[in-house]
């Protein structure tokens, strides 16, 4: 085996950046497994039985039935050390910031996190994304994540793959936490990181009453909501919608910015965006500097119209 | 009553610059010798040694040499001597060389440094002699009994923005110690306090100060000549307003250049960070620094009054040093050397306090006997009259400077002393001239504030109450928007005060988040009403190399 994709288990489904580390490990080339854990293992399975993978790997075992680090760390170690892949991937997700270092440390192996591309030999932001830098490894085995959006999962090759169930010894006291359901509150529902499509506010929402119109576009486009720090120093959104250097880093594959100037602190936090739509009055806004489609107008005019032709189209 | 951890020690010294932690070094020597037993501890609100730390700098290794006899100039962090000096008068788009150097400005056998790689250094020296740095923790308080200060007490954690404790709420702890030393540097926020409350200043001419506003530049190799020093006067800052510009070659191929700007000026209008920009217009600038790439930026006020206001220096269980104190001299435009060594006097000071168990203001006062006999009141006495000179405008300035070199720093050459005001009060009110009109930030050269507020890597907790104390906040959007169109959106350097609509009216907009901690709002604010405190320790630029 070259290559083992570490799957994550999205409330019963394949997580987006599972798919997302499986197209780059194509890309990598090789032989490549996956690895399903969990009570849903055979549910992941079996969403990739069309995709081009020598196996995918399940383990059900009662005290990995949900996530939990002790126990996902133990079992991905025990993973390694049977079947030696040279290389790990997985997406870079919190739940993998939660329990890859761990693994890292326990197996001794190299774990370079938060990878932006793979095109010339493995690139991280650095310095608060002001640097990038080209990282090299001259150990055996490496551990690699993948920041969102750095492969497209439509880039996904498709063929078969079989499935094949192992046993795991697992201690008990080891685990030293057990999850609850899974619920929703607060930051839970707003995963900024592995947004696919964002809609984010700045100053040129002028007042508190406007910031309804955002959160109403964001629904009609399925998009989450983030904004610029101004706007949450005013308290109009709760602070872990933040992007930039003092909140959230965000690369969804569509950035829709409204009325953010493109100061370089809220720059740094969307670089990684695939496409960034900018609407701002000022035509020399920063922002349209790095902006794919650029809209010079007044948003409160523009996004009520955008929402009404929108909803136009889903109706249809 | 929330309890609070206390730590017992000997000696404090609060903020972990050149002043403190040479006073440390010498007094852990002091006590060596005089086979004492003492615990000295430092206060540092920047996450590390250094990382609050900005200056030109050009260093007079006088206190370094003295604080350390058995080394060589070669061992200290010095980037390169002084190996070649120019003094230019700048038109908009010519240089020219003044006729000479006078004495004062020369600055042979002196070294380009950065005042962060030196407090670093000055930093382990300290740790390995036994000085306990606590780096992440700010003095937001003096602790007294009666009128005798007994301690500082650090600022608490875990406060959000609406002043409500949160989760993970840490109460700062209070540190008692027989002596405090404040060398929290210019305008620091507990010796403004200690200033006030003692009438330390009185009898004393009020100090002036200026801010200095610095980029670093990365260039290609071979440009930089390290050891290569310019200073200027004239453009952009023009003749009404003091102060000049400085470009010094650093090592790795690293210009440093910056601009310094006296917070004494007339026109609410200006904008040290605007002004800096502005240089760089100048074509022997601009050819300096083609090719290169902008890579550090940084802020930070300095005390320009001298010798004249120095305040008092000792009371019952506190002094102050260095910065702190106003140990600079404007006309060399140095101070680290005579920080450094105002800080070793005190632990002279200390040490014999300590033998006799005796913190009195009497016994502490000997530091200031011994300030006034040292090389400090020698180099200051002879420049005591040079800021002031400056009232009346640069060729003023110059011309008071010049006759004070032959009368022994005599006020035009025949007053002993002359008097000054408050820099805050010369601002006049109306709308005045634009200065910046025809600058455009091309991101390449010339950049906007908040571009250079990103390369000072300054970073804040952002739920926590600003630390920028308006007091007064209903006279920013009354009589100050009228008399002075707000001066705060210009002379704070890193883009922290904005007047933001807010329905038929404005708003103050704190961005404390983008603060350098350069003091300059507690300064120049026209009401006096704006109290910089320390944010949560930690807080602030991450300056490695200013």
């Amino acid at each position: 085996m070259d290559i083992l994709v570490v799957l994550e288990d999205n409330r019963g489904s394949l997580h987006r950046m599972s798919k997302e580390a499986i197209a780059g490990a194509q890309k990598m080339g090789g032989s490549i497994s996956a690895l399903a854990i969990g009570v849903n293992a055979d549910a992941m399975a079996g969403e990739l039985s069309g995709v081009d993978l020598t196996e995918v790997i399940t383990i059900n075992h009662d005290l990995v039935s949900s996530y939990n680090a002790d126990g996902y760390s133990d079992v991905v170690s025990q993973v390694i050390k049977s079947e030696s892949p040279q290389t790990i991937v997985i997406g870079h997700s919190y739940q993998t910031r939660d329990f890859m270092p761990r693994v890292s440390a326990k197996l001794d192996i190299p774990f370079i996190p938060d990878i932006i591309s793979m095109d010339d030999g493995i690139v991280k932001q650095v310095l608060n994304a002001k640097l990038n830098a080209l990282v090299t490894t001259s150990a055996d085995q490496v551990i690699l994540s993948f920041q969102s959006a750095t492969f497209s999962e439509e880039a996904m090759v498709t063929g078969s793959c079989l499935a094949r169930s192992i046993e795991v010894n697992l201690d008990s006291s080891i685990v030293r936490s057990e999850a609850e359901d899974p619920f929703q509150e607060d930051a839970g529902d707003v995963d900024l990181e592995s947004a696919e499509l964002i809609v984010s506010i700045g100053r040129g929402i002028e007042k508190e009453e406007n910031i309804s119109m955002a959160f109403d576009l964001a629904k009609v486009l399925g998009a989450e909501v983030s904004a610029s720090r101004p706007v949450v120093d005013s308290g109009w959104v709760e602070s872990f919608r933040q992007v930039g250097s003092s909140g959230q880093t965000v690369a969804p594959k569509l950035y829709f910015s409204l009325g953010i100037s493109g100061a370089i602190q809220h720059v740094v936090g969307i670089k990684g965006s695939k496409n960034i739509l900018a609407i701002n009055k000022d035509p020399d806004a920063p922002i349209f500097e790095i902006a794919d489609y650029a809209v010079v107008g007044d948003l409160l005019d523009i996004i009520p119209k955008l929402i009404e032709a929108l909803q136009t189209e889903k109706d249809l | 009553m929330i309890e609070r951890e206390v730590l017992e020690l000997d000696v404090l010294f609060v903020g972990a610059g050149p002043a403190s932690l040479a006073g440390a070094v010498h007094l852990q020597r002091l006590l060596r010798e005089s086979g004492q037993n003492a615990s000295v501890g430092v206060l540092e609100k920047a996450g590390e040694v250094g990382a609050h730390s900005l200056s030109g700098a050009i260093v007079d290794p006088r206190a370094l040499r003295e604080l350390f006899p058995d080394k060589n100039d070669q061992d200290f962090p010095f980037e390169a001597e002084v190996s070649e000096e120019h003094l230019y008068y700048l038109t908009e788009t010519r240089k020219i060389p003044f006729p000479f150097i006078p004495p004062s400005m020369n600055h042979h056998g002196c070294y380009v440094a950065s005042l962060g790689k030196l407090t670093r250094w000055l930093g382990e020296a300290c740790e390995k002699d036994g000085v306990d740095i606590f780096c992440g923790f700010a003095g937001t308080e003096l602790l007294y009994d009666g009128d005798q200060v007994i301690g500082v007490r650090t600022g608490d954690r875990g406060i959000d923005k609406k002043g409500v404790q949160k989760q993970h709420f840490e109460p700062g702890a209070d540190i008692h110690a027989k002596v405090v030393v404040l060398g929290e540097g210019t305008r620091g926020s507990l010796t403004k306090i200690l200033l006030q409350r003692h009438n330390l200043m009185d009898e004393r001419n009020p100090q002036v100060w200026a801010v200095g506003v610095k980029e670093l530049w990365q260039m290609p190799a071979g440009i930089v000549q390290p050891g290569y020093v310019a200073h200027t006067m004239g453009f952009p800052l023009g003749h009404d307003i003091f102060g000049g510009a400085f470009l010094y070659g650093m090592k790795n191929d690293i210009w440093n250049l910056g601009l310094v700007v006296g917070l004494d000026y007339k026109n609410p209008g200006v904008d040290s960070h605007h002004e800096l920009q502005n240089l760089k217009t100048h074509p022997w600038i601009r050819s300096l620094i083609e090719g290169g790439k902008m890579v550090a930026y940084g802020a930070k006020s300095l005390p320009e009054g001298g010798w004249y206001s120095i305040p008092k220096l000792s009371i019952s269980g506190a002094m102050l040093i260095g910065d702190s104190a106003g140990f600079m001299n404007g006309q060399r435009l140095k101070g680290i050397h005579l920080a450094m060594k105002s800080g070793m006097l005190a632990a002279e000071t200390i040490s014999k306090a300590l033998a006799e168990n005796n913190f009195t203001e009497s016994k502490l006062g000997d530091y200031e006997d011994r300030m006034k006999s040292s090389w400090i009141r020698d180099e200051l006495w002879k420049v005591r009259n040079f800021h002031q000179g400056f009232d009346h405008g640069l060729f003023g300035g110059l011309t008071n400077a010049g006759i004070g070199l032959l009368t022994g720093g005599r006020g035009w050459g025949f007053k002993n002393r002359l008097t000054s005001e408050a820099g805050h009060l010369q601002l006049e009110k109306g709308l005045k001239k634009d200065r910046y009109k025809d600058l455009k930030f091309d991101g390449t050269y010339l950049f906007d504030k908040v571009t250079d507020v990103y390369h000072s890597a300054t970073a804040h907790e952002e739920d926590q109450v600003p630390h920028l104390h308006v007091n007064e906040p209903d006279i920013c959007i009354t009589k100050c928007a009228e008399e002075y169109d707000n001066p705060c959106k210009n002379f704070c350097p890193a883009n922290v005060f904005e007047m933001v609509p807010d329905g038929e009216n404005q708003r103050l907009q704190i961005n404390f988040s983008n603060c350098v901690h350069c003091k300059t709002c507690d300064i120049m604010d026209p009401y006096q009403i704006i109290d910089w405190v320390p944010p949560e320790g930690g807080d602030g630029p991450t300056w490695i190399n200013l």
